[in-house]
């Protein structure tokens, strides 16, 4: 893959002859880095100065430990520790939500791509023109319904309605149709292996790229989540980090100037909770990110 | 003494005191827990109680208590009337409009509000409340909600400033005109009002008399914005603007504390502007013996009236499973000594809490002023201003801020404030004419 | 609302093209048993109950009447239309969304191109590493980070915004920025997750074709005009088809500036905000629902477009 790039690399430059050309097009990937990198880096920053420091200072100066540390404690002294318990659900709704999607997507992709049985090809269609539509389409709806059968401000009313990723069972069918071969499946089942045996001995340890793949991904929109949540769980101790931020932007004088008050929360308070709130996320993605480049670029790769 | 006299004055009904140190009396509870609601600003209230009562099961929450007419409170708590459990069992709200709606069942629900003066609440308590104070809580001579300050809007001003300048207080809104346009010219730079806050029109609009919000039964109100009185006032606003003296700049906003500390000559403005801005080291932080406050202005040939911004409520939940601790609470945090004196920066409600109040004002030497102005102020508002179910923050804040920020003439949208107004009204249930 | 960038509906384009979902045969398929049954009954339970079932409703509720009197043909459509909030929500959302296509077309299939002819591998891998990275901040967390960069108080670009006349944050989010604000954090925070599928299939054009149409005298121009783009047109096509499906939701964005600009912009400015409003502030889950369905009717269309266009997609 990468020779086949450098090849195109090297005679495509070999033709960009104008050093003009070239400086533009340097000048404009610059700013490109500069937008898609400086927000972070400066959010990173941020959360080490003090509140007088992020408006005075050099925007990339590093604060000190000490303000890092007070920002921290004003971060989870707020409401008593909410904070914490917002973490804490974010985590219970995502992990849990993942659990359950991974049991149900993996086992469905593989019967839809390796076994027959009526309305296969109905709930193939169903399953692409509802991994069309965004997830905050249905929420009012499933509100209504989950309502009926009291769910709401319980852990369920989100758990459920995000293992439901057809996205995901998409994902698996597609991989056990191309890159699980059939021998393989057709001799376990000569080796007296039953049907189920086939899946977990056989199916299952081959799937694990795409299990991993169908599991960042779902965990990844479970936490980002914020419609769902902020209908379903109306109060403070069921919300999710996400909507928890809501509160904290009431809480900043400088986002709501009419609140001054003994809970302030000072802007780089704030910029540590944005932090916080997406680090589980952006850990996955830094770590990850060769395999899930490349399971993005799948498309590309030529077999 | 004298204030005190002034204050009881306007209250036939205030002589029932000590109803605030009653509620310490009462010994901690140990039934069932109570959340509370409150937004960033009373959290001080819910501390103070908490201090007072440590061992009370209560669990506060933080929201952004519908400032602004965002309508967090209400869309909550129909959220909880559908799903049928949830409610907060004590909720703080800004606004002074919500017991239009928080007082009526919807599609046959059980109203969110706790009927309070039928053995909820004492009736000593309630009638502890300066007159008039607990109008925009009633509904059918029930009350619904507690205030928790009064916002009656008088007018700050600079004595040192006035004297070094020159100048006398202006006794009318056109004397009040022409020292802006004086002020501008002679020393540019200072201000004598803010007009970008959604606010705006409960300090300008209301004293002038315009029927924008004019409530006239359960579900009606009467709009004309067209009239001489709206005009009147939306046009000092036009010019005052226009020459800086009363800039379209939030009064909370970091540009205001850096470009107008120690430059607000006079300032319009609510009972809470006192602690929230002046007396308020994180906002234009002015040095005692500088502010004074004087009385309502009239339109010349007219009497004083004046408006109110907010003067916030406290709600009971008619769902609560400890109704008895809730009323504790909000008895606590509108009544007692140790919020509504001791911490709170606006103006008390409950009148026995305002004498002592005044008198710890007083007594700071702040002001260079007595505080008669306040009381003064508020027997004066304007009762052709009412308190409808829509926001008129949330609709000035909509129509009205983009506008003049844009370089229009509040004058020439005075028709789309009209329609704005009432095209909300109906949405949300009204009658208008 | 641009979760679906990060998340990895995108990567569905990848995955598509290798195969049709609906041309695939049958071969070799065991027969029915219990046990495909029981593998794909749990999903099928879940897509009646939160994919099939809340869309049923909501056509339910959309068509009959608000005293609950039964069939109430259009009216509850006609009403909300009508609703003085209605356009204007309508116009905010399309003026974004249409601000973000274009900056999304141009953009991501430039970046695209550019990054795929630079020659240093290791350049490659960063550059695209960082414009991915943004991904991770999704909805609220991005809004958030934007706020403080639009302020001029904090932000470390405010020699730009002063520079374009801006010195407060109450002149930078004026309602008539606003498209342009969303845009640009929908932009931060999706384009490279699209840039990443783009550039992966570029990588997959055949060098045989790239080389005779060099042997043809084409310049790197010509060859992004002739070649590459119209290669990777399918994929700009899905791209356009998600964002439009995903943007026309619009909520978490308008709902935290709401808080930030004490109420000048509206807590109704947004479609789906409407719809909260309808559901939640005046009872009228039945208007809500015209409203839900409204979007869902523009989400599905798109969907099926893409479904019986799915054939786009299994050539090569």
């Amino acid at each position: 893959m990468s020779t086949v790039a450098n090849r195109t690399g090297t005679s495509l430059r070999a033709s960009l002859t104008g050093w003009s050309v070239r400086g533009i097009l340097g000048v404009v990937l610059l700013v490109s880095v500069l937008f898609f990198g400086v927000p972070l880096l400066w959010l990173v920053l941020a959360t080490t100065k003090s509140g007088h420091a992020l408006s005075v200072n050099n925007p990339f100066s590093i604060g000190t430990v000490h303000d890092f540390a007070f920002n921290w404690s004003q971060l989870f002294d707020f409401q008593d520790g909410a904070v914490g318990t917002w973490i804490k659900n974010s985590a219970i709704y995502s992990v849990g939500a993942l659990v359950i999607t991974l049991v149900i997507s993996i086992p469905a992709g593989y019967a839809l791509a390796l076994t027959e049985f009526r309305f296969r090809r109905a709930l193939l269609v169903v399953t692409l023109v509802v991994m069309l539509i965004p997830n905050t389409a249905l929420v009012l709806p499933i509100f209504l319904e989950l309502n009926v059968v009291h769910l709401i401000g319980s852990p369920l009313s989100v758990i459920l309605p995000m293992s439901f990723y057809p996205f995901g069972v998409y994902l698996t069918y597609i991989y056990f149709s191309t890159s699980i071969p059939r021998d393989l499946l057709a001799a376990a089942r000569m080796d007296g292996c039953s049907e189920f045996q086939v899946f977990t001995r056989v199916a299952m340890p081959l799937a694990t790229p795409v299990i991993a793949l169908v599991g960042f991904f779902n965990f990844v929109q479970n936490w980002n989540n914020f419609f769902l949540p902020f209908v379903m769980l109306p109060s403070s101790k069921g919300y999710p980090i996400q909507v928890g931020l809501t509160a904290l932007l009431a809480s900043t004088p400088s986002f709501n100037p009419s609140s001054a008050g003994a809970q302030s929360i000072q802007l780089p308070t704030l910029a540590l909770a944005t932090m916080v709130s997406v680090l589980p996320v952006l850990l996955v993605f830094l770590f990850s990110q060769r395999f899930l480049i490349r399971g993005m670029t799948a498309g590309g790769i030529k077999e | 003494m004298v204030l005190a006299l002034a204050l009881t004055g306007c209250s036939s009904s205030t002589t029932t005191s000590g109803s605030a140190s009653a509620a310490p009396a009462i010994t901690a509870d140990t039934g069932k827990p109570i959340t509370v609601w409150v937004d960033s600003d009373r959290a001080a209230a819910s501390d103070a109680y908490k201090a007072a009562f440590p061992n009370d099961p209560v669990t506060v929450e933080t929201y952004d208590g519908g400032a602004n007419g965002s309508g967090t409170f209400r869309t909550k708590i129909q959220l909880f009337d559908t799903s049928g459990s949830g409610w907060p069992d004590v909720v703080f709200s800004t606004q002074n409009n919500d017991a239009a709606w928080a007082s009526q069942g919807s599609n046959g629900k059980q109203a969110y509000a706790a009927v309070l003066n039928s053995g909820l609440i004492p009736d000593a308590t309630i009638s502890g409340f300066a007159k008039g104070a607990l109008d925009p809580c009633t509904v059918d001579g029930k009350v619904y909600c507690l205030r928790n300050d009064l916002a009656q809007d008088v007018v700050w001003y600079n004595k040192t400033l006035m004297d070094q300048f020159g100048y006398k207080v202006p006794t009318t809104w056109e004397e009040y005109q022409a020292l802006g346009d004086k002020l501008a010219t002679e020393h540019p730079g200072y201000i004598i009002g803010a007009q970008g806050d959604p606010w705006t029109p409960e300090i300008y609009m209301w004293s002038s008399k315009c029927q924008a919000n004019g409530i006239t039964g359960a579900t009606a109100v009467t709009v004309k914005t067209d009239s001489t009185e709206c005009k009147r006032a939306a046009s000092l606003l036009d010019d005052l603007r226009a020459n800086k003296t009363v800039p379209n700049v939030s009064v909370f906003s970091p540009e205001f504390v850096t470009n107008y500390t120690g430059k607000v000559l006079m300032m319009p403005g609510p009972a809470w502007y006192g602690g929230a801005l002046f007396q308020n080291t994180a906002s234009v932080n002015v040095p005692a013996g500088q502010m004074a406050i004087a009385a309502p202005l009239p339109w010349k040939g007219e009497d004083a009236v004046t408006g109110d911004v907010g003067g916030a409520t406290w709600f009971i939940s008619s769902h609560s499973a400890n109704p008895g601790l809730a009323a504790k609470f909000a008895e606590f945090v509108t009544t007692a000594d140790a919020y509504q004196v001791d911490k709170a920066p606006g103006y008390p409600a409950f009148s026995a809490a305002a004498t002592k109040w005044l008198a710890k004002q007083a007594a700071s030497n702040y002001y260079a002023t007595d505080m008669s102005a306040l009381t003064t102020a508020g027997g004066e508002i304007w009762s052709g201003w009412g308190s409808g179910i829509s926001s008129q923050e949330a609709i000035w804040a909509k129509t009205m801020t983009p506008g003049i920020t844009a370089g229009k003439n509040l004058v020439d949208l005075l028709p789309d404030w009209q329609k704005a107004i009432s095209d909300q009204y109906q949405v949300d249930g009204y009658t208008v004419n | 609302m641009k979760s679906n960038t990060s998340d990895g509906s995108s990567v569905g384009a990848g995955f598509l093209r290798r195969r049709s979902a609906l041309a695939d045969s049958p071969k070799r398929r065991m027969a029915p048993s219990a046990m495909s049954y029981a593998f794909v009954g749990p999903y099928l339970l879940f897509t009646i109950a939160f994919g099939l079932g809340p869309a049923l409703y909501a056509l339910y509720l959309g068509f009959t009447k608000r005293d609950g009197s039964g069939f109430a043909g259009f009216a509850n459509f006609t009403h909300v239309m009508k609703d003085f909030r209605f356009v204007p929500a309508v116009e905010h959302v399309g003026f974004f969304v249409g601000i973000w296509l274009v900056a999304l077309i141009i953009l991501v299939t430039f970046f695209s191109l550019l990054v795929h002819s630079i020659g240093a591998n290791r350049v490659r891998t960063s550059l695209r590493t960082i414009y991915y990275l943004p991904g991770a901040l999704a909805g609220a967390s991005s809004v958030m980070l934007w706020l403080f960069l639009l302020d001029p108080t904090a932000s470390p670009a405010n020699f730009l915004l002063r520079a374009m006349g801006m010195d407060s944050f109450n002149q930078v989010v004026v309602p008539s920025h606003m498209p342009v604000i969303f845009a640009i954090i929908a932009f931060w925070a999706g384009a490279g997750g699209w840039i990443v599928i783009m550039y992966g299939a570029l990588n997959n054009i055949s060098q045989e074709i790239m080389e005779a149409a060099r042997i043809d005298g084409a310049g790197p121009l010509q060859l992004a005009l002739r070649i590459q783009i119209p290669m990777i047109r399918k994929w700009i096509t899905y791209m356009v088809i998600m964002s439009l499906a995903a943007g026309v939701q619009l909520f978490v964005e308008p709902q935290f500036l709401s808080q930030a600009t004490q109420g000048s912009i509206p807590n109704d400015y947004s479609l789906n905000q409407l719809a909260y409003q309808y559901a939640f502030k005046q009872n009228d889950f039945h208007g809500a629902s015209a409203i839900s369905l409204l979007l869902l009717i523009v989400a599905l269309s798109l969907s099926a477009i893409f479904v019986a266009r799915g054939g786009l997609f299994d050539k090569e």
